[in-house]
């Protein structure tokens, strides 16, 4: 196994001593086949303990490795070294959250957004155990299965102009995953969700840039799934001044 | 005391779609849209004028292909080129077409969208004695 040296600046930054983050390099002997994780935990293992930052599997699934490497939010489980031939790597917080400490960012924002969209299924009659599951065909899954994968990395706001610009955006994970329910055969909890979802704040704010889409580790297309909630939502405006229409 | 300080790092309200080339890519085809706009609108004062008699509708064609119109329409064509294309690529996220359980690909439905747009360009240049 071949070794080389990176360079790995990090943005840091420790609420009890400094007024603003600044870049720390470290120089890791790296193995080959490393992510920029592993780097990471090279640091934190035989260089710097106080390093902070957050990760649990190592393997793209929980989400919580998410970070601006170079420049572009990634997972640093799931970004290798070998594509970074220069050798130097900066590393930093995800864009558009606050600075909890290093690499730590405050993610109370989000989780209150994810909450506000009744991220669950709202049934459309309710069954009790002895009436059995909800049926649902291959082809009801599909409907919706793109906007069940994904794993609240985040790195969707981080590059998102707009959550970046005005963090009222309800923004692209919360939207796809409030669209992912909407489409569920089992749901009827669409009405309930438009408080937030149809909001000026929720898809209407969206201005289809398209950048939540291009980073996202887990294919979920979160601008897709926005801009066809806002053509669902077009449709019912129209058909609602067709005769027997809602208004 | 509350340890806890999180630090905001600021965003420029006026230059943030510098930061990145992918918001370049937006703002350009977002600029396209104005011009597509204005092409438009000329094109409406232009049926208007029509209506209006012989002389305005002379004057109208006089103005479109004088030296200034000529350039403007260059430049507009190749904005309205940019919209059309930046729009088309964006069409199979928002337009999911799902047939039994397989979503119809992407490329297929951009596809459709060059089609239709080559026939009906084609139809308005035979329509104009041009093709
Ligand atoms: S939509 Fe994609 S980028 Fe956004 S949080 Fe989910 S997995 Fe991450
Ligand atoms: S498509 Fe919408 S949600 Fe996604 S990055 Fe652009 S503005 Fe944000
Ligand atoms: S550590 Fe779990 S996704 Fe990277």
């Amino acid at each position: 196994m071949s070794e080389r040296t990176i360079e790995l600046e990090v943005l840091r930054y420790r609420p009890e001593q400094d007024q603003e983050p600044f870049f720390q390099t470290y120089k890791v002997p790296c193995e080959e086949e490393w992510v920029v994780l592993d780097a990471l935990n090279y640091v934190k293992e035989e260089m710097d303990r106080t390093l902070s930052y957050r990760w649990s599997c190592h393997m793209f699934v929980c989400g919580s490795c998410g970070m601006m490497i170079d420049g572009e939010p990634k997972l640093a489980c799931k970004a290798f070294l070998k594509d970074y031939p220069t050798g130097k790597i900066r590393v930093e917080p995800l864009s558009n959250f606050p600075i909890e400490r290093d690499l730590v960012v405050v993610l109370d924002d989000f989780v209150e957004k994810l909450e506000s969209v009744k991220p669950y299924i709202i049934p459309k009659e309710e069954r009790t155990v002895e009436q059995g599951e909800y049926l649902q065909t291959p082809a009801q899954l599909k409907a919706f299965k793109q906007y069940t994968l994904c794993i609240n990395c985040l790195c969707c706001y981080a590059v998102c102009p707009q959550y970046g610009l005005d963090e009222s955006f309800v923004g692209p994970a919360a939207l796809a995953l409030a669209h992912r329910y909407n489409m569920d055969s089992r749901d009827l909890g669409r009405a309930a969700r438009d408080d937030v979802v149809a909001a000026a704040e929720g898809i209407w704010h969206c201005s289809f840039v398209g950048a939540c889409s291009q980073v996202c580790p887990k294919d979920v297309d979160p601008a897709g799934a926005i801009q066809q909630a806002k053509f669902a939502h077009g449709i019912d405006y129209l058909t609602s001044f067709l005769p027997g229409g809602k208004r | 005391m509350n340890p806890r300080k999180p630090y905001v790092r600021p965003i420029s309200k006026t230059s943030w779609f510098m930061t990145q080339s992918r918001y370049k890519v937006y703002m350009l085809h977002e600029i396209s849209s104005l011009f597509v706009a204005i092409y438009s609108a000329i094109l409406i004062i232009g049926l208007v004028r029509l209506g209006e008699g012989e002389a305005a509708w002379q004057g109208w064609l006089d103005a479109v292909t004088s030296p200034i119109g000529v350039i403007f329409h260059l430049i507009a064509f190749v904005f309205a080129l940019i919209h059309t294309t930046s729009w088309f690529k964006a069409v199979p996220q928002a337009m999911r077409i799902q047939r039994g359980e397989e979503i119809v690909p992407g490329k297929l439905i951009v596809g459709a969208h060059y089609g239709v747009l080559a026939a009906v360009s084609l139809f308005v240049l035979i329509l104009a004695g041009v093709a």
